[in-house]
């Protein structure tokens, strides 16, 4: 058998622009513009770290399937010698095909879902009528060595007319639950490995050797006739085991198809050992063949280790290996070669197009396949983002270039004016920098469903809000949510159904498919203290519709466990002992370092404190206290912290004393991030610090606070200085159910002092009679401030929010430093003789819980 | 009337004179020398005005519009991350990805000009053209709050 070489021979074109180049040239157009359309879906927001339901099909069903029948029938033709059937009805199969496909598209994405539908069966249609050409061929053709090539065409046609039919089928959302999972399986396998592998088998034991300038191997028509059996009994098992869930089944299936793949790529193998790989082609080629055959195995590993429920779940991260590594660099590495013949032209013609075409190709090459790994395996976001950067930018590249020898060939002279092509540039520029601006506007807060039997309804989480918050539908309607976090923290959906998504990270995505409507269900975030900060929606029965407010007790409704923890179910003692060497926070203010900048790091870490005598909770700290570290300067010193979280949310910093724009700074970042706070503190002042992160209250109430001290010029020395920072006690940890609401309603357990509650009763203060003292306090909240009351002793001195509203010396006296959430501000006194002098917050309750402390004086 | 109104408007004012000095030569200065000059003298004229432009963006445009527009965007609070956000932060990403898209297309104009790639030279300047419209477009976009 001499080399096939004829094959491209024919059309190489010694003629100049055939008629039917001329309408090759524009049906490959067609393909080329999918595949820009396919770059363009995967850059667009939101969907690039993981290839969706568009990307993916508009890539294979748009590029790839176009692909296929416009290049499955030119072999027929010219493997079997036979006349092109009539020009005519194969430009009327395209444009069929193509507006089938736009329908799919616009059906599934935005229209309804009888559109889609539609769109399926018209691409069955059409694929089946591209058959019954092929067949027809095939019976017209005088026997030929090539015949064989036309049974994998056919084989690869009916398997799309099974995988077609079951996409229609999902489009109509036909199934629901398990169903739906078996029978996406079973659509992606079949059209996979089916319409698009055998096409490719069957084209490869001609066109490899043609790649590689080389003769047919031997072995082609024997291993294609027995690869050809095996494939279709491979898929015939395949099919019928993950639609019914028989796991077995379908591992035997796949093996046999295995084994069938082994077979075919045979005489590929075969021939490669007599020829190396040459040209960009053939390595594209190549490449796209060994990702075949690790997709292949690797799905049979996936298919054999779960169940038939959550396959395609398990089967997501193969397909990037799959659209990237097997059908792309197919794609790409075939149109490689057979653009310059399709564009004719003439030798030199044909040179500089192949030349042009293979521009680059071993950067391409290399880019794209270290690429495939980093979008298929699970690594960090970063490097899977680059991943895409790589396998992208060639395809790009190639994208452009294919357009250049398309242009080329459209204007011979290689002449396009150059007005109409900045026009024509500066145009998509600004096209696409306005879809950039445009992108992720909110969504309603309330959506009406019309009356149908399925729905699908975008949800997007962001800034504390679900959205819509309020879904009301007829009942019985099938919901199915695409939920989306268009936020920059994590976040997921989970229903009262018992339905949720994943956790998703910012710009996820994921689909929840909800039973029939039929009852009122009730949805949230389950991110520690998101469903108190908002993040709830519910799902209304129309008729219900008007009293559908998500009310904060739908839990209780939800039969969701309202147990609370062991934590909150001990009783406050604030007589109990503390626990053996339980050390208090040391209230003993120490003066201002000297130096006008004052440099410290801040480290958010998850510490297990007694909060009160004999109770522990693990507390979300600043530096492993609470209140945080105390920081003190004075007017006009610069403070540089270095924000680290260490915690597993995320959390931030806002410093009263400062004067900043709150965007940076008090941003909230990702555990293990950090930032730098800088700010000057130009004013005098008790101050708070506080995490920034929403819901304050949350993270105020779990620990996140500490205070700055900023002393007023002049301050007079005194003999000791302390600081108390009141806060609430809540117990119970983030995420229980009913902490969130208790922190909205301010019910605290208790009111601690320096973070414990009544712990300077345990360990008391300690002054000498006749000493001066000052008492620096910082009320943190999140809820209550503090009427700070000294027993025994008047204060003579009350300084407050920068202010002092006595002065020692002045006739008056005060009883209590009262202070809103927030303030702070000090209060000074002399211990008239030695004793106990408890100090409180004189809001009794408050005292009562915790808020209450000793000064032990003793006599000088 | 602040300070603040004389930053934005030197940005409003550079943005002016640069797009609309790249209209007046588009659109009055080339048809006019095209019909009035022969090609020698035509060459000469529009490589003349072509330097005097890039000088004029390099020396005067770029400096303004890029001390404005980050004081600007300093005073407004814009971070990185408040890019990626829909609504405002994402509209002034589109608008600098554009600008910058402008500014490259322009610099290769330049380039292209002043080797001996005429056809080059006229789309790249016609794309800067179009983009540098796209830009004002996205400047009026960006919510005024």
């Amino acid at each position: 058998m001499g080399p096939v070489t004829v094959v491209i021979g024919e059309k190489g074109g010694t003629q100049p622009p055939a008629p039917r180049a001329s309408w090759h040239l524009r049906a490959n157009a067609i393909v080329v513009a999918w595949i820009a359309l396919t770059i363009a879906a995967a850059l667009s927001p939101g969907v690039l770290p993981a290839p969706r339901w568009l990307v993916i099909h508009v890539f294979l069903l748009g590029a790839v399937t176009t692909a296929i029948v416009i290049w499955s029938e030119h072999f027929a033709a010219a493997l079997l010698r036979v006349g092109a059937s009539g020009r005519r009805w194969s430009i009327t199969r395209l444009v069929a095909l193509n507006a089938a496909t736009i329908a799919v598209l616009y059906g599934v994405a935005a229209g309804p879902w009888p559109v889609a539908a539609a769109g399926a069966a018209a691409v069955v249609g059409v694929v089946v009528w591209h058959a019954a050409v092929l067949a027809g061929m095939l019976k017209r053709a005088l026997p030929g060595p090539f015949r064989h090539v036309i049974g994998w065409y056919l084989a690869a046609a009916g398997a799309l007319t099974v995988g077609g039919a079951l996409g229609g089928l999902l489009a109509a959302h036909v199934g629901n639950g398990p169903m739906h999972e078996r029978l996406h399986a079973a659509h992606a396998e079949t059209n996979l490995f089916g319409w698009v592998a055998l096409t490719v088998l069957g084209t490869l034991f001609t066109l490899w050797p043609t790649v590689l300038r080389t003769r047919l191997s031997p072995l082609t028509r024997r291993c294609s006739r027995l690869a050809l059996r095996l494939a279709v009994a491979g898929l015939g098992l395949t099919l019928p085991g993950l639609l019914l869930g028989l796991r077995w089944v379908a591992v035997a299936g796949l093996t046999v198809y295995l084994a069938a793949a082994a077979v075919a790529l045979a005489p590929v193998v075969e021939t490669l050992r007599r020829r190396r790989p040459h040209t960009g082609a053939a390595w594209t080629l190549g490449a796209a063949v060994a990702w075949f055959g690790i997709a292949l195995i690797t799905d049979l590993v996936v298919v054999a280790t779960h169940s038939a429920d959550d396959l395609p779940a398990a089967l997501e991260p193969l397909l990037p290996l799959v659209l990237a590594g097997f059908a792309a660099q197919v794609l790409l590495g075939s149109l490689m070669h057979l653009l310059p013949a399709v564009l004719g032209g003439g030798p030199v013609r044909f040179k500089q197009n192949a030349a042009l075409l293979e521009r680059g190709w071993p950067y391409r090459l290399a880019a794209a396949n270290l690429g495939v790994p980093l979008v298929a395996l699970p690594v960090p976001e970063r490097v899977g983002l680059l991943g895409w950067v790589l396998v992208l930018t060639p395809a790009v590249a190639f994208v452009a270039l294919a357009v250049t020898a398309l242009v080329r060939a459209r204007h011979p002279r290689g002449r396009v004016s150059p007005v109409p092509l900045g026009v024509v540039v500066g145009c998509l520029l600004t096209t696409a920098a306005v879809a950039v601006a445009v992108s992720g506007g909110a969504g309603p807060a309330r959506l009406e469903v019309v009356p149908g039997v399925r729905r699908t309804v975008e949800v997007t989480l962001a800034a504390m809000r679900i959205r819509p918050a309020v879904i009301s539908a007829p009942s019985g309607t099938v919901l199915t949510l695409r939920v989306t976090n268009a936020d920059a923290q994590r976040h997921d959906l989970r229903l009262s159904t018992g339905d949720h998504t994943p956790m998703l990270g910012p710009g996820e995505t994921a689909v929840v498919k909800l039973a029939p409507l039929a009852g009122t269900v009730d949805g949230s975030c389950t991110v520690a203290g998101h469903q108190a900060a908002g993040m709830t929606m519910r799902i209304v029965p129309a008729p219900a519709a008007a009293s559908a407010e998500p009310a904060e007790t739908g839990h209780a409704a939800m039969g969701r466990s309202g147990t609370r923890t062991g934590g909150r179910g001990t009783t406050l003692d604030p007589g109990a002992p503390m626990s053996p060497g339980w050390k208090p926070y040391d209230a003993a203010l120490k003066p201002a370092a000297g130096g006008e900048e004052h440099r410290v790091e801040i480290r958010v870490e998850e510490t297990d404190l007694e909060v009160a005598p004999g109770v522990h909770q693990r507390m979300w700290t600043f530096d492993g206290s609470v209140p945080g570290p105390t920081l003190r300067g004075k007017v006009g010193d610069v403070f540089v912290v270095t924000f680290v979280n260490g915690g597993t949310i995320g959390h931030g910093i806002d410093f009263h004393a400062g004067a900043v724009a709150p965007d940076g700074p008090m941003r909230t970042i990702d555990p293990g991030q950090r930032l730098t706070y800088r700010f000057r503190a130009d004013r005098a002042g008790a101050w708070l610090y506080h995490c920034s992160t929403m819901p304050m209250s949350l993270h105020i109430a779990n620990g996140m606070y500490g205070a700055v001290v900023i002393d007023p010029p002049d301050l007079p020395t005194v003999d000791r200085e302390f600081v108390l920072v009141q806060g609430e006690l809540y117990l119970g940890q983030p995420g229980q159910d009913d902490l969130g609401s208790r922190i909205l309603e301010g019910r605290p357990d208790g009111w601690m002092f320096n973070g414990t509650a009544a712990g300077y009763d345990h360990v008391p203060l300690t002054a000498t009679a006749g000493e001066r003292v000052r008492i620096w306090v910082v009320a943190a909240g999140p809820g209550s401030g503090t009427a700070f009351h000294l027993v025994g002793v008047p204060f003579d001195t009350v300084y407050k929010e920068g202010a002092y509203l006595l002065k020692r010396g002045d006739p008056g006296g005060a009883q209590v430093l009262d202070l809103a959430p927030a303030q702070g501000g000090f209060a000074e006194l002399v211990f008239p003789e030695a004793g106990h002098y408890p100090f409180v917050d004189h809001t009794m309750p408050r005292a009562e819980a915790g808020a209450h402390g000793l000064f032990a004086v003793s006599a000088p | 009337m602040t300070w603040w109104s004389v930053i934005r408007f030197l940005h409003v004012l550079g943005a002016a004179l640069w797009v609309g000095g790249q209209l007046a030569v588009s659109l009055i200065l080339l048809p006019l020398a095209r019909r009035l000059l022969d090609a020698e003298r035509r060459a000469s004229v529009l490589g003349a005005v072509g330097r005097r432009f890039g000088l004029f963006t390099v020396t005067a445009f770029l400096p303004v519009q890029l001390v404005t527009g980050v004081a600007m965007a300093a005073h407004k609070g814009v971070t990185w991350a408040s890019l990626a956000q829909p609504g405002y932060g994402r509209i002034l990403a589109a608008k600098l990805l554009l600008f910058c898209a402008v500014m490259l297309a322009a610099g290769l104009h330049g380039w292209a000009s002043g080797t001996g790639r005429p056809a080059a030279a006229r789309a790249l300047a016609t794309a800067a053209l179009v983009g540098s419209l796209g830009v004002v477009l996205l400047a009026t976009a960006l919510p005024a709050t």
